[in-house]
Order: structure tokens, then sequence, then C-alpha cells
């Protein structure tokens, strides 16, 4: 005959089981967690909105993808290459607010599919914030050459922005020539900073 | 009935902590950045954000690598502080992080699933 008592007590040591199963569970998982990870910056960049700033335009059989910058309110500026504001298929970095082009003039992201032999890598795009600073901007090519960006510019509230998007060509992949560096110019032409990708086919 | 009992605790409290878990970003690097230091997870189908996080710029690569043909996906190089990439597929992969140039400030990379 069931013991209605004891089966009563055996579903409330149940229930503070999973309870204190599911504490431990959480309190695990957010201590595995990086203790640097800057406070509220992944739930910013979750739900604060991404604005166009670039096109990486359709190339190589590729769908377009755009070049996106979000401030957000963590203290951080972020800057994706994503298929659209809203995707959450994302590549990007972020730096503060403060000082978004560590010291120096530009935010370069390099970003590939495939590889990590160069022979092997089916896209390849760059995306960049200038500084106030910058008048123009190059891609420096494994083969020596230099390729002009064109720098395009977008408003947040009272804040602008100005940054590219460069896809590479087929043509170029399959001759093992890449991106060496992105170097920024003043009005003078002389060189203000260099952002090195690694590039090295 | 005791026993019965002692068989369902057990379960319940492993679907609990595989509950709460599963959802978790897991810190898989982050000990020291010589130049070419490299880590990475065990495979699995379910990761799909790969982050790397820095006290300091400096040049760093993050990815996703496949089981079959160890080809490297969403592959983001940058001196950024912080780096962060997603692969949306049910693909077995392991999250990848990579410090291209040595640094003493702390960095770590973490992967959620």
């Amino acid at each position: 005959m069931l013991n209605i008592g004891r089966t009563r007590r055996w579903i409330v040591a149940l229930g503070v089981i999973v309870v204190g199963g599911i504490c431990a569970g959480a309190v695990i998982a957010a201590q595995v967690r990086g203790p640097g990870t800057p406070e509220g910056l992944e739930a910013a960049i979750d739900s604060e909105p991404l604005v166009l700033l670039a096109d990486q335009p359709a190339r190589n059989g590729l769908a377009k993808r755009g070049v996106f910058v979000q401030p957000t309110s963590a203290g951080f500026l972020c800057l994706w290459d994503a298929p659209s504001a809203s995707s959450p298929a994302r590549q990007g970095g972020c730096n503060p607010s403060s000082d978004p082009f560590a010291g120096g003039e530009l935010f370069v992201n390099f970003v590939y599919d495939g590889g990590p032999a160069v022979s092997d890598v089916r896209d390849a795009r760059l995306s960049g914030l200038v500084s106030e600073a910058v008048a123009r901007a190059q891609v420096v090519m494994s083969d020596g050459t230099r390729r002009s960006l064109v720098l395009r510019g977008a408003s947040v509230g009272a804040k602008s922005y100005r940054g590219f998007g460069y896809r590479l060509a087929r043509t170029d992949l399959q001759m093992g020539v890449g991106p060496v560096a992105v170097v920024a110019l003043d009005e003078s032409g002389a060189e203000i900073d260099r952002q090195t990708t690694g590039f090295n086919g | 009935m005791k026993r019965l009992a002692a068989v369902a605790a057990l379960l319940l409290v492993a679907l609990a902590f595989s509950a709460s878990a599963s959802a978790a970003t897991v810190t898989y690097g982050g000990y020291s950045w010589p130049a070419g230091q490299a880590y990475s997870t065990s495979f699995s189908p379910n990761w799909w954000r790969n982050v790397f996080s820095k006290m300091a710029t400096f040049d760093t690569t993050i990815t996703f690598i496949d089981n079959v043909s160890y080809s490297w996906h969403f592959t983001l190089r940058s001196h950024a502080t912080y780096l962060q990439i997603h692969w949306l597929s049910s693909q077995t992969k392991k999250a990848h992080c990579r410090a291209n140039q040595g640094s003493s400030a702390w960095a770590a990379c973490s992967a959620t699933n």
C-alpha cells in the first residue's frame, strides 16, 4: 500500500535536489566564463543595434555582406562583418569606446573562410574603421601592389564613423595574392598607421 | 520504492546539471600568450560562439575547425581587445584561438555551446 507521507517527503527531497542541481550548474557555468570578459558586453552586443557602414559586395559567387558599427552601452565600440544588421552570424571585434583605435588611427578586422593554407581560402574580407586624421586608406597586397579603399561614413546619434569594406577577388586568392597590411595616409600622403594582417601568401 | 526514488533522484540531478551547463560558456585557453600559442576545445556539434577577450590589444586569431577536412571557418584575425565569431551549424567542430604575437596581458578564449 502506498505510504502517502513518505511519498510526499520523497517528492520534496527530489525538488530540493533538482533546484540544488540547477543552482550548482549555473554556478559552475558562471565560473568557467572568462574572468576579464567585459561586464555587460555580450548582452549589449546581442541586443543593441548595428548600423551599416559599408557594403562587402557580392563577389566570387558569394552573397553580399556588410560592415557594421555598433556603439554599445557597455563602453565598447564594435565592428562587424555580417550578412545583415540583424544576423547573429557575424564576425567582429570591439575596442573600448574611449580608445577605439588603440592609440593608432586604424581598427581593422580580417576575416576569411577556408585555410589555414592560403590556397584553400575561399573568401577573404577586410573591414575597418579609420580615425579623423585619416584622409585615405590602402590595402598593401602581397604582390607589392596597393588597392585604394573607399571610405564610407555612418552616424549614430551625434557620433560619426568612417570605415571600409574590401572583399578580395577570387583571382587574387587563386594566385595566392592577399592583403599584407592596411595603411592609413594623411592629407599629404604620409603613412600615419599600418595594421598588418598576417597574410603571407 | 527507495531504490526507484534514488535512481530518479540521480537522473534528475544529471538532467538539472546538463540543462544548466548545456548553455554554458567554457573558457578553454587563457594561461600564457607567447607568440604562436594556441588553444582549442574538443570537437562537438554544439559549439556556436567563439570569443577571445583581452586586456590589451595584440594580434590574435579565432576560428572554428571542422572534423572532416580540418578546414578553418569564420576565421577572424584582429588586434581588437574583444573578438567574437559564430558558426550556427550542427557540423562537428572545435573552437580554436591563437596569439600571433606574444603578450603578457591577461587574455582568455571561451566558447559557448
